[in-house]
């Protein structure tokens, strides 16, 4: 039997694997309706590490030191990981559109929007309560139901991290259902002063 | 072998179409995930035949936008729409490999999915059965979220699949509600959903 601990490092392996080729999706659709190219060139870096994160995954699953009857499981888990990075790829595939110069057709954008699942930005602006506070004491997801992609400041586009300082005039690019877009937004921008489209 | 049938061209929106494709490959993936590390063949069962939807709605989109473009320039404009598509649709077979990890019968080792449980909230069928409680309610008056921590992602009515329901969305008897919760919050639920709890407190 394998102990424990190796299994929860393959499973922790596999959870980032899982959470990246999501986010990737999420950055990819952000992309598309805000034809941004950052947006975009994050979705191809965050390619090439899944790929590195898949790799390591394989060989760690592979490696252990596991026992015939178990094989077929540990074959499902290798499968889970193919599977994981064809959504990945998937993702990096429609942001090449907007790498690509093409200007995503109205339509595209209309689809995003209006998707159960959906991506918006947001503007900070200095009455937010948002203003100064980290990511981590923001809690947008848990006031509003988004979760925060990226950060545009400046023309530079930052990824988030818990103790990223969220400062008047960023630009906050999020995901969630469609119902927390208006929520984020008033949150954000409080008199609504500022919209970005 | 699985069985095809000829697509025909149905005048529908490629707005509707795009739409359908991203909203069922993203729920396919969530179903996917939870039918593998929990080995649920009925959930894995439920992910194939979306896949199949998909495929029929990518057939219809591509008939649509060829027919939509006229020119160069048309098709330059519509290029990015196919490819967008053609990634939905990718998705949705990666769900469907993934769901056949569990069909084929070869499983993920149990172990992953106990550790996965701890961290991750997991997703769980359930019927409305008809002396059930929550029959003819409406789902924001269930209070969900608050009473138990789950959330219902999906409503399979005959056919169709609701994705995403609307608080003033009502659930009837028959309807297979797809939650998402922690594991105690969802197995009260589908208690009450099929009649074996009947009081919501």
């Amino acid at each position: 039997m394998i102990e424990q601990k190796r299994f929860e490092e393959i499973v922790a392996r596999f959870a980032e694997l899982k959470d990246n080729s999501e986010l990737m999706m999420d950055l990819a659709y952000s992309a598309l309706l805000l034809n941004n190219r950052e947006l975009a060139e994050e979705v191809q870096r965050l390619e090439e590490y899944v790929d590195q994160l898949h790799t390591e995954f394989e060989l760690l699953a592979l490696t252990s030191d596991f026992k015939k009857e178990e094989a077929p499981g540990f074959l499902g888990l290798i499968r889970l990981g193919v599977a994981t990075e064809k959504i990945a790829d998937a993702a990096a595939e429609m942001a090449e559109v907007v790498l690509r110069g093409i200007e995503p057709h109205p339509v595209l954008k209309l689809t995003i929007k209006e998707a159960e699942e959906t991506v918006t930005q947001a503007c900070v602006t200095d009455n937010s309560p948002l203003v100064n506070k980290t990511l981590k004491e923001a809690r947008v997801h848990e006031e509003t139901g988004m979760w925060v992609l990226a950060i545009k400041r400046g023309g530079k586009c930052l990824r988030p991290k818990a103790d990223s300082r969220i400062q008047t005039g960023d630009i906050l690019i999020a995901s969630g259902y469609a119902e927390g877009v208006e929520d984020l937004k008033k949150l954000a921008s409080p008199e609504d002063l500022c919209s970005v489209e | 072998m699985p069985h095809f049938e000829k697509i025909e061209y149905k005048p529908i929106p490629v707005r509707e179409l795009l739409l359908e494709m991203k909203n069922l490959s993203e729920l396919m993936i969530d179903l996917a995930y939870s039918a593998a590390l929990f080995n649920d063949k009925e959930l894995a069962e439920d992910v194939l035949e979306l896949e199949s939807r998909v495929d029929t709605l990518a057939y219809l989109l591509d008939m649509e936008i060829m027919i939509a473009a006229r020119d160069a320039k048309d098709a330059e404009a519509l290029i990015g729409v196919s490819t967008v598509a053609a990634a939905t649709d990718k998705i949705s077979d990666a769900a469907a490999d993934i769901a056949a990890i569990v069909t084929h019968n070869i499983g993920v080792h149990p172990i992953v999915g106990e550790i996965f449980e701890k961290v991750e909230e997991r997703l769980m069928k359930a019927t409305v059965k008809e002396d059930s409680v929550i029959a003819g309610k409406q789902i924001g008056k269930l209070d969900l979220a608050a009473r138990m921590g789950v959330d219902i992602i999906a409503i399979r009515r005959n056919k169709d699949w609701i994705i995403n329901p609307e608080d003033t969305e009502k659930v009837f008897r028959g309807d297979i509600l797809i939650t998402r919760g922690a594991p105690i919050g969802i197995k009260e639920f589908k208690e009450l959903a099929e009649g074996r709890l009947t009081k919501l407190e």
